[in-house]
């Protein structure tokens, strides 16, 4: 009898080692699906891309600013609705003249502050005008886009201009979609804590009445 | 059979007689069975090794990528190439891009103008080739309240229709490239260095993933490979490089180098020119002209952490009259809902 014990033990526990080295049922890490990540997320192309002629675009036509405005003078500007263009919604905080930025006579070229001129295709230093330290900062290279290069000496470097960001009528960078956030498959579902204002200390006038924090 | 013990042992029979009873085998058969299962559980991964995850004669005989020779580094390229082809049926170009003389790469970045639209993190990627499943990214956008840089209170899992939300502000968080870096001191092997011009890099051949860099770093700036990076058919960056962007192996650590490959040949790195706000600059801070020289000498700029004394090479910088958001803050105005 003992004999016999001695002799199936070993080989069922051989055998069990086997199917353990086989692993049958292997456990396999769950992987979650990647995130579709659209196209526009990884595009580099400016926000905007002006036309950069002066031209106005009406009923399937194209014409030259000047077409019209040289045979019809423009009028006096007042606070009065447009006639014309009344697609621009001029959105400039206390800039809210024509002619602050178009030249009054030269409707393809800018004006400068002594009634003189800027080219068309500089219209940084139409809104250096008034911005001045952007416009220090944008020519330093601290404000506004930059691609190609770092350094121009070993490249092409592209400065984008004010108006490949900004719309010039309605300045304010616009808000966008933001691309998909990090996968938290790992983790379980995050919920953003958002404590609204109450975190903000700029915000003293919306929190609730309570006690100075300890810490 | 403690009678049985005390009595005087016949001369001739060993002193300690094997144990023979029942109880005696089935214990010993036990152990015996929870040692082999264990053995072969711990083997059984092996199965299911692909011929490609097991590392060539070559792969095992290369030298740290310090004490490579050109000759040495010529073949590391080519057989990398062949392993990329092999494995991702991709034809790349790999190269190793000396440091430029002269030239020490330094980040800024714009928080009066990031809007938090996360396009550098998907950007960087594509370009690096990272893993999309198990995800991983280098760029983390922290959301936080205006007025406040409270890191550990911040987001980075917003999902608003738009961004910037009102009243927050956002902080794009990636890899410092640290003058003292915290991550090269605890390797245990040497896999991971500080190159001349500022750029920390890792030998993904001499890494052995035990992840004391990535508990090292203050920033979480590094990235473990736990499963083997999946790369979407036809979406790999065939413009790649030994010390940054070639495809991983499972189980080495992995991290931002400032685009190694396209900076160390003159171009921007891929999370500054997706930047649609510009708030992203980069260049040499030797260059007496280069952007980034003017503005750490001309604006105000945030270290973040300074006090853990790493020597960030990484500049958060603010706009004299803060940003311009499309939507003015103010008190009166109510909140959002999103």
């Amino acid at each position: 009898m003992k004999l016999r014990q001695s002799r199936w033990v070993p080989i069922a526990l051989l055998a069990w080692g086997g199917v353990l080295l086989l692993n049958p049922l292997p456990y396999v890490s769950e992987l979650p699906a990647a995130t579709v990540v659209p196209a526009w997320a990884t595009d580099p192309t400016p926000v905007r891309q002006p036309k950069g002629v002066p031209a106005y675009s009406v009923a399937g036509f194209t014409y030259g600013c000047n077409d019209c405005h040289a045979i019809i003078p423009s009028p006096a500007e007042t606070d009065r609705t447009l006639v014309q263009h009344t697609e621009i919604r001029l959105r400039h905080g206390l800039n809210t003249r024509c002619f602050n930025c178009h030249h009054r006579t030269d409707r393809e070229a800018w004006v400068d502050d002594f009634g003189e001129p800027i080219p068309w295709a500089d219209p940084p230093r139409l809104c250096g005008k008034c911005h001045g330290p952007v416009y220090r900062d944008w020519q330093a290279g601290s404000h506004g886009r930059t691609n190609g290069s770092w350094d121009p000496a070993r490249g092409t470097q592209t400065r984008r201009k004010c108006i490949e960001c900004h719309d010039p009528h309605t300045p304010p960078f616009p808000p966008l979609e933001p691309a998909p956030g990090p996968n938290t498959f790992r983790m379980g579902p995050q919920e953003s804590q958002d404590e609204g204002p109450a975190r903000n200390p700029l915000r003293v006038d919306a929190l609730p009445r309570r006690e100075t924090r300890g810490d | 059979m403690a009678d049985a013990s005390r009595q005087p042992v016949a001369p001739g029979t060993p002193p300690n007689p094997p144990d023979m009873s029942r109880r005696g085998f089935l214990a010993k058969g036990g152990v015996a069975v929870a040692g082999l299962s264990a053995l072969a559980a711990a083997f059984s991964p092996l199965r299911h090794l692909a011929p490609e995850d097991l590392p060539s004669l070559e792969d095992f005989l290369q030298k740290h990528y310090k004490e490579m020779t050109p000759a040495d580094k010529d073949r590391a390229l080519a057989r990398i190439r062949g392993q990329v082809r092999r494995r991702h049926r991709v034809e790349v170009r790999v190269t190793d891009p000396p440091p430029l003389d002269g030239v020490e790469f330094v980040y800024g970045l714009n928080i009066s103008r990031c809007i938090g639209c996360r396009r550098c993190v998907h950007a960087c990627v594509q370009e690096n080739n990272l893993s999309r499943s198990p995800e991983i990214q280098y760029i983390r956008v922290l959301e936080m309240e205006k007025g406040s840089i409270d890191v550990e209170s911040s987001d980075h899992h917003y999902a608003s229709a738009q961004v910037p939300r009102p009243d927050k502000w956002y902080m794009p968080v990636q890899c410092h490239q640290c003058a003292n870096p915290p991550c090269v001191k605890v390797c245990p092997v040497e896999a991971t260095w500080q190159e001349p011009d500022g750029l920390v890099v890792i030998d993904y051949d001499w890494c052995i993933g035990c992840r004391y860099c990535e508990a090292a770093c203050p920033y979480w700036a590094r990235r473990f490979n736990f499963a083997e990076p999946q790369l979407p058919e036809g979406s790999i960056n065939p413009n790649v490089s030994y010390l940054s962007n070639r495809p991983r192996p499972k189980g080495v650590m992995e991290k931002c180098t400032f685009c190694l490959h396209r900076t160390r040949v003159g171009r921007l790195p891929a999370c500054l020119e997706v930047c649609p706000t510009g708030s992203r600059k980069f260049g040499n801070v030797l260059d007496p002209n280069s952007e980034v020289h003017y503005i750490l000498k001309h604006k105000r700029v945030y270290v973040l952490k300074e006090d853990v004394g790493t020597l960030p090479r990484f500049f958060y910088y603010f706009d004299e009259r803060g940003s311009r958001y499309a939507e003015p803050p103010g008190p009166a105005r109510p909140q959002e809902a999103s």
